[in-house]
């Protein structure tokens, strides 16, 4: 059952209708039910995966949450502790908690790594030891990598850790805890939920509210056009350029890459509009997971606005706390003598920004091509933090004003052209031919291509083309209105009945019409999905 | 102390106006890596120890909130 799929229409259905009937106290029980449903049906029978995961990280919780309140309770009891003693107890508790998180952290993401990296990490064991003349075949797993593990592991740990940081109090029914890991739209490809957030939302019985149920539907409508009208489109021309990338030179190779980006883009928020659509008729709002990331004017911007929930993760459960850890800013003193000031107090700033990319690299699969995909965004960001006053110097010297639409325009353009080639090491079939396909980007210049008919040999008919072209044109409209702060479903609500009416029968017609579904164009397959 | 907060916040970042804006961090105006340089000069200049889980946006989204936290610590 996938999300663009009668039966999951039907099942969205079905489970509304039943939500709304449920008595307030228990709809989250129907949610659960739905939840687990969706999960065994899609899940090919690894959801005691994920029911193992939920188990760890409902067991650690329980555990961290006691030590918080003997923490508490101890200080209530004793108010006339000093600042010293206070700061003596937090370390000692603190080591008793961290034992505990460090177990609950390993058990949790055992599966995560074993099934997702065991077979590379195997490959290239053997790879090593076959240099040293040590013969045999890498032993290997057969086993399905079970749905949304990549997503929910990151959700059920980012719970244990806020509980350790005393931002939650545990949650004592397993049942709820298992509704906020597996909340079924969400499972397939997030956003990934923080407890804080989720949890009130999923456990609260909501009312059937019209107007949430309608922005919601529209939400979901808006989703499929992105996904069905855009990004199946974009991805005949970009799986073309990828998969014969020999044939392709110069400007072809990037604009297959900034071809991809506006694929993904579609697909993946796409994807995100439909579950947050589907959330919204059940009065629960999820957390955003795009911001018009190729408005971005710079690349630490861009990961801002790209896959926050992601970004959001690694800046608070990595970037954060390797950065303010006594190693790294121990480190920082001795870089300080060697590089200076400047340079010195940004190194371990750096590389712990270095470590967080290169998760969010391994996290797209077990590769080296996605190892050097999040290395490309952290050299860059860390590349241009370093060179910003060289830059600003530049600037300066060339008089260039940087408060005009201009620069502006130039720094959007060198962003996604930036993202662009990053986009190269994810997509290409492996690290090598990313490698070959940028070296051909630059062995041939041929802007001809652009004018001379060769963007109609890709795969997509001058139809096509056109269609694909009027999407992005109300794609970028529609995120331009947006980025001025307007509310396009509120906005459309204000107008007659019949205008809105009109809208949205339109909608279902040009996607019933035009979206790219069926046989020919799998579209059930979201990109984000095989992560 | 609040004085010696908004000479750090200025040399840090020039290009901010401290005292008016009132979203600091949920606007992206700081970002992680101003967040942890900031962080750094606040321990050194107040003797704190200002943690992760103290890292929430409400206690950065203001010059206001960057002191609440900063007197916090150090009682």
């Amino acid at each position: 059952m996938t999300l663009i799929s009668v039966e999951f229409a039907l099942f969205w259905l079905v489970t509304a209708l039943l939500y709304f009937v449920f008595p307030l106290k228990y709809r989250w029980t129907v949610l659960l039910g739905s939840s687990l449903l969706f999960y065994f049906w899609n899940g090919l029978g690894t959801g005691y995966f994920m029911l193992f995961t939920v188990a760890a990280v409902y067991v650690t919780g329980l555990l961290l949450d006691k030590y918080n309140n003997e923490h508490k309770d101890y200080l209530k009891s004793h108010p006339d502790m000093t600042r010293d003693e206070k700061k003596a107890l937090k370390q000692k508790m603190q080591k008793k908690k961290r034992c505990i998180l460090s177990a609950g952290l390993v058990v949790s993401f055992a599966f995560l790594v074993f099934l997702k990296y065991f077979n590379f990490l195997s490959g290239q064991a053997f790879s090593v030891l076959s240099l040293f003349g040590v013969k045999g075949t890498a032993p290997k797993i057969d086993l399905a990598l079970p749905l949304g593990i990549s997503f929910y592991t990151l959700q059920a740990t980012s719970y244990i850790v806020d509980v350790y940081r005393g931002k939650l109090a545990a949650e004592k029914n397993f049942a709820k805890m298992t509704l906020f890991v597996s909340f079924f739209p969400q499972i397939i490809q997030g956003p990934i939920g923080r407890f804080g957030h989720m949890a009130p939302q999923l456990f609260e019985g909501h009312r059937f509210d019209f107007r949430e149920a309608k922005f919601g539907t529209q939400l979901f409508l808006w989703g499929l056009i992105k996904k069905l009208t855009l990004a199946e489109y974009m991805g005949i021309i970009a799986d073309e350029i990828f998969g014969n990338y020999t044939q392709y030179k110069g400007l072809i190779i990037l604009f297959g890459a900034m071809v991809y980006g506006v694929q993904v883009y579609a697909d993946f928020s796409g994807g995100m509009d439909m579950i947050s659509g589907v959330a919204q008729v059940f009065g629960i709002k999820m957390a955003v997971n795009f911001e018009r990331p190729y408005f971005a004017r710079s690349v630490s911007e861009f990961w801002r606005r790209w896959h926050i929930t992601l970004g959001a993760w690694m800046r608070d459960y990595v970037f954060y706390p390797l950065s303010l850890s006594k190693a790294f800013a121990n480190m920082g003193k001795k870089t300080r003598k060697v590089f200076g000031t400047y340079i010195g107090k940004m190194l371990p700033t750096f590389l712990a920004s270095f470590i967080a990319f290169f998760l969010v690299g391994v996290w797209h699969g077990s590769s080296y091509k996605y190892v050097v995909y999040g290395l490309w965004n952290s050299v860059i960001i860390s590349g241009s933090i370093l060179l910003e006053p060289v830059y600003k110097k530049i600037i300066e010297k060339l008089k260039i004003n940087t408060e005009c639409f201009s620069w502006q325009l130039f720094q959007i353009l060198r962003t996604f052209l930036l993202v662009s080639v990053g986009r190269i090491f994810s997509r290409a079939d492996s690290l090598m031919i990313s490698f070959n396909m940028i070296k051909n980007m630059f062995s041939e210049f041929n802007p001809w291509v652009l004018t001379n008919g060769t963007l109609y040999t890709f795969g997509l008919q001058p139809r096509q083309m056109f269609l694909v072209f009027l999407v992005i044109i109300v794609l970028f409209v529609v995120s331009l209105m947006q980025e001025k702060g307007m509310k396009i479903r509120e906005s459309l609500e204000k107008q007659n009945m019949l205008f809105q009416w009109l809208v949205i029968i339109g909608a279902i017609i040009f996607v019933a019409i035009y979206g790219a579904y069926g046989d020919q164009f799998n579209a059930a397959d979201f990109v984000y999905q095989q992560f | 102390m609040k004085e010696k907060l908004l000479t750090i916040l200025r040399e840090l970042r020039a290009d901010v106006d401290f005292e008016n804006e009132t979203a600091l961090v949920t606007d992206g105006i700081l970002d992680s890596f101003d967040i942890v340089s900031l962080v750094a000069e606040l321990n050194a200049e107040f003797d704190i120890t200002i943690g992760v889980d103290d890292l929430e946006p409400e206690n950065f989204d203001t010059v206001d909130a960057m002191a609440q936290l900063i007197e916090e610590l150090a009682d």
